[in-house]
């Protein structure tokens, strides 16, 4: 989670609109793990494909390890669903079915989750939600918080590690205080943080009631409107489906 | 008489949202193994009492845990879990704020509630076994064959949201009252609460 929004500019080969993603993004949760319209067969087959895209993004990205790791485990699972399922029974085989359909289930989503947050960068997120009109109270926390990340997590292995050695980890001796004493210096050390990070925050004019500006370039491109494209497909194959049981 | 979030309230939101979400995130890690999936509606209202208590100590005017209520939706959705904790959350976090505007920011009953309904956004990713069940079973059934439905409808019937749902207010207002009673015990005296 520390290179949370923080993608490498130079070296990331296509480059979509943040908002093409979070399009493809809708579509994936809507279609492929919401399972809208999965009563029309082509809806189906579509939301299965719409299943292989954050992969083949993830390869356009040049992130050769993270479309491996996620493309082999994908291929895994949905040839143990289709081939070694239907031959094994009893227990085993309904408790790795509940396994792999789940997983199934939600990888495409949590795949295109890591691409957009590995391939996006704060800067270009906030400028999107500038063109969608959001209004600045929900971006200036928003980036606030993507900046605030990698501190949280820094502080939480340094207080983990802490109390590690004083036996206070899951199946140790002290387990019962887990919460109680990881929490605590964390929400401390934290919130301490924090006000510095305000102060300098505001000294730099974030609460300045003019409007921001962004050097962010985004803007819609020819794999735009692919993505556009493709993201809509399901819905469209749907209305027109709909609309010929009507008429 | 209404007040406008400035710039250090913004940033305030956005500090808290950080620390909630990576404590309930880390928490969340457990559902990966799918017996406990349903679990973490207990766990995670438990864990985030008590940053969310800390937050109300900073909250004074209406709007902020309604934000903060937006983000998680915001980041549920990117990070591709579903988009019911956003359409959730947008209700469930107006309710909150108005709960705890009804209690002029201060009152620690009124705090322990809206912790309570705050909490419905993590249900909301549940929805997601719910709604469109019929149809996503069906399409299940000619893939996996009718014994696994079966099963996992027996694992999770459709009445389950009834109990996920009365789990996460009723761990909610427990988790509220635990992150109260820790504020008062190591916080208030550190001077941070």
């Amino acid at each position: 989670m520390a290179q949370l929004l923080s993608a490498d500019l130079k070296s990331r080969g296509l480059v979509l609109d943040p908002r093409s993603k979070l399009a493809l993004m809708l579509s994936i949760v809507f279609f492929s793990m919401g399972g809208v319209g999965s009563d029309i067969k082509a809806v189906v087959l579509i939301s299965k494909l719409l299943g292989l895209i954050p992969i083949i993004l993830l390869l356009t990205a040049k992130q050769w390890k993270k479309a491996l790791a996620y493309g082999g485990a994908y291929a895994v699972l949905t040839l143990v669903s289709l081939e070694l399922l239907p031959v094994m029974n009893g227990g085993i085989k309904i408790f790795l079915t509940i396994c792999c359909v789940g997983v199934l289930r939600f990888m495409p989503g949590l795949i295109m989750g890591a691409y957009i947050l590995s391939s996006t960068t704060v800067s270009e997120f906030i400028a999107a939600f500038h063109r969608m009109h959001i209004p600045q109270q929900i971006t200036i926390p928003l980036s606030v918080m993507f900046r605030f990340f990698p501190t949280v997590m820094e502080e939480m292995q340094a207080i983990n590690a802490a109390m590690k050695m004083r036996d206070i980890r899951l199946f140790g001796k002290n387990a019962g205080k887990l919460i109680e004493y990881r929490l605590i210096p964390l929400l401390v050390c934290s919130v301490n943080i924090g006000q510095e990070l305000s102060a300098a925050a505001l000294t730099r004019g974030l609460s300045a009631p003019k409007k921001r500006t962004n050097i962010c370039r985004i803007g819609f491109h020819l794999q735009d409107i692919a993505a556009f494209v493709t993201a809509l497909s399901p819905a469209a194959v749907i209305i027109c489906n709909r609309f010929e049981v009507i008429a | 008489m209404k007040e406008k979030l400035n710039g250090k309230d913004l940033i305030n939101i956005g500090i808290f949202s950080a620390i909630y979400f990576v404590i309930v995130f880390i928490t969340a890690m457990l559902g990966m193994v799918p017996i406990l999936y349903p679990m973490l509606t207990v766990i995670c209202p438990l864990v985030g009492g008590v940053v969310y208590m800390l937050f109300l100590t900073r909250v004074k005017k209406f709007g902020m845990i309604w934000i903060m209520s937006i983000l998680m939706g915001i980041l549920m959705l990117i990070s591709g879990m579903s988009w019911y904790a956003l359409a959730i959350g947008v209700f469930s976090g107006l309710i909150a704020d108005l709960i705890f505007k009804s209690g002029n920011y201060g009152s620690s009953v009124k705090g322990v509630l809206s912790h309570a309904v705050f909490s419905l956004w993590i249900f909301g990713n549940y929805l997601l076994f719910y709604l469109n069940h019929e149809s996503y079973m069906k399409t299940r059934e000619e893939m996996v064959g009718k014994e696994y439905v079966d099963k996992l409808n027996s694992l999770l019937p459709m009445w389950s949201w009834v109990v996920l749902l009365a789990a996460t207010l009723i761990f909610g207002l427990i988790g509220g009252m635990m992150g109260k009673s820790m504020l008062k015990k190591h916080l208030s005296k550190a001077g941070i609460a």
